[in-house]
């Protein structure tokens, strides 16, 4: 009996010390992103860098992406909406759905498969080929060189993706209501207003920025933890990725329900 | 190769932070965010319904919002709303305010105002918050429907029950009217069941058969009758075709009518001449009366002439009396 319940206890440490580890290195590295020290010039340049893999790299795709996503979810939503006599409800729809939620969750899925995981690999390798080694032996913040300005770029670039992707999945609606309600760009400008509540954008912009910290951050984290093995790389780069999914559905979850309190 | 995806990074961050800031700010703008903001207070005996954010609109339009909510010291509930400049014409001293609570949504306040030209609304003022509820509008007016639903339902409860209970009026007159037809299809007729002795029936049968012969001979009566109404009418054909004919000499072209109209016609044509000469005899006497007038004097001056003579011969003779007396003819 008391072997069972130590056993539960074992299990749970077992999950919760990682999940401890990891809330205590986001502190760190929050901490630090308001220290003046990490803004050298190599940071930036390692920002700048990875802003660009991150973000511009992949502009033409995502726009293409959010092109598709928008026709197919404008199409879907605008078809139900006057089928079910529910134009009323429209501009809730686009601004509720696919401005605040949909928006942020595919740009979301699409930064974490292509960037995170690239991040998790990069640091991976850098711990078994013993290059963090190297730095700090020559006395450079990892927290400041590499981790901060991989996490900034991955919050800034949430933000700014998932702003685009919504002005494309909006500018698109307005052409589809043109075309299957007749609405003029007035018209549809009022229904957005009408629903749209800056508390609203505030939430999604910081839901972003929470997106954009986690899913960098994971990944630094579970890359850390890779051994001196190259067998380990995979194993650090499997637990990122499920790790930065499982932080994609909490984060999710925590906003619709500060949303909806 | 740094400098140009600096310049890259640098053109997206700038294009996309300004489509956002600008996205943001028009919504900010539009939602009246950097106008200025008038708060009021209203108060009401209860917080039901009640809630921080509801909406305050006017003719359907949101104009603004329930910033807070207090309870004082009174037990009055005091509700704080904040009214954008721009919408702070419909504010005025007479504005009534009520909690709409309607049956799908959620509630608001409604600003009534009837003269928008009136006196502001001072924020000093704390005007009372009523209530319309159409919940219990349409509960009350749906009560005497569902008290008679209640009343039907009861009904037919009472007409099932009868029909389930056993000793209910429904099978009492199923029972009855089954050993109706049992008593019918024991018996060879109705009558039989009616009367109920069979000899009766007999006689009664008897009795219409005769009636039978009778209404025989009597047909064959009136087929006799109905042969001499036949005949009649060949009799009274004829004398309508006489009566034609009369007609036709009395009423045609040619008939009796016409020629003593044409007749009378002539006769009044004489009477009207006959008229015309008995007005001439007329006046021809009335005349003659005249003349006979006339002869009358004439007479009396000849007599009195003659008179005059008389004693003129007389008074002569006494003068001169050598001759016999003479004799004097009048005319």
């Amino acid at each position: 009996m008391i072997t069972t319940i130590e056993n539960i206890g074992k299990a749970f440490l077992s999950k919760i010390l990682p999940l401890r580890g990891t809330l205590q290195f986001a502190t760190r590295v929050f901490l630090n992103i308001f220290d003046r020290r990490t803004y050298n010039s190599a940071s930036r340049m390692v920002f700048i860098h990875q802003f660009y893999f991150t973000s511009v790299q992949i502009l033409p795709l995502f726009l293409f992406v959010a092109v598709i996503f928008g026709s197919l979810i404008n199409g879907m939503a605008f078809q139900v909406v006057k089928n079910l006599g529910l134009s009323d409800y429209l501009g809730r729809l686009l601004m509720g759905f696919v401005v605040t939620e949909l928006s942020p969750f595919v740009t979301v899925l699409l930064i974490a498969l292509r960037s995170s995981s690239a991040i998790n690999a990069e640091i991976a390798v850098m711990k078994v080929s013993r290059e963090l080694n190297t730095l700090e032996s020559f006395r450079i913040d990892l927290i400041h060189y590499l981790f901060i300005p991989r996490i900034l770029n991955g919050m800034l670039s949430m933000v700014l993706l998932t702003s685009l992707f919504a002005l494309v999945v909006l500018s698109i609606g307005l052409l589809v209501s043109s075309l299957v309600f007749g609405t003029s760009v007035d018209a549809y400008i009022d229904t957005l207003l009408h629903s749209a509540d800056v508390l609203d954008i505030v939430i999604l912009l910081i839901k972003c920025a929470a997106f954009g910290f986690f899913i960098t951050l994971i990944p630094i984290r579970l890359g850390l933890n890779a051994s001196q093995e190259l067998t380990s790389i995979p194993v650090a780069v499997l637990n990122g990725m499920v790790k930065v999914f499982l932080a994609i559905v909490t984060i999710e979850a925590l906003s619709s329900i500060l949303r909806f309190i | 190769m740094t400098q140009r995806i600096e310049f890259k990074v640098g053109l997206f961050i700038t294009i996309t932070s300004f489509l956002i800031m600008a996205s943001i700010g028009y919504v900010a703008y539009k939602k009246g965010m950097f106008s200025k903001v008038y708060t009021y207070t209203l108060s009401s005996h209860t917080g039901e319904n009640l809630t921080e954010g509801m909406p305050v609109a006017v003719w359907g339009f949101t104009i603004g919002r329930v910033s807070s909510l207090e309870l004082n010291d009174q037990g009055t509930v005091l509700i704080r709303i904040k009214i954008p400049e721009r919408h702070i014409r419909m504010i005025r001293a007479d504005s009534k305010f009520v909690l709409d609570k309607p049956l799908i949504g959620s509630p608001r306040i409604l600003v009534k105002t009837t003269n928008l030209n009136g006196l502001p609304l001072s924020p000093l003022t704390i005007p009372e918050l009523t209530e319309s509820n159409d919940i219990n509008e349409i509960i009350k007016r749906a009560q005497p429907i569902i008290d008679k639903a209640d009343r039907i339902m009861a009904n037919i409860e009472g007409i099932t029950a009868n029909l389930a209970d056993p000793k209910g009026d429904v099978n009492r007159i199923l029972r009855d009217a089954e050993a109706l037809v049992a008593r019918f299809s024991k018996r060879d007729s109705l009558l039989e069941m009616v009367v109920g002795d069979p000899e009766s029936v007999k006689s009664i049968h008897e009795s219409l058969k005769k009636l039978r012969d009778i209404t025989a001979r009597a047909d064959g009566i009136l087929q006799r009758v109905d042969g001499m109404a036949v005949k009649a009418d060949g009799i009274l054909q004829r004398v309508d075709g006489m009566a034609g004919k009369t007609d036709e000499e009395l009423y045609g072209r040619d008939g009796v009518l016409p020629q003593f109209r044409n007749i009378l016609r002539d006769l009044l044509a004489k009477l009207a001449k006959i008229d015309a000469t008995f007005d001439n005899i007329n006046k021809i006497s009335t005349e003659a009366a005249d003349s006979t007038k006339d002869l009358k004097a004439l007479r009396n001056e000849l007599d009195e002439t003659i008179q005059t003579i008389r004693d003129l011969a007389d008074e002569i003779e006494r003068m001169i009396p050598f001759k016999t007396k003479p004799e004097i003819k009048l005319p």
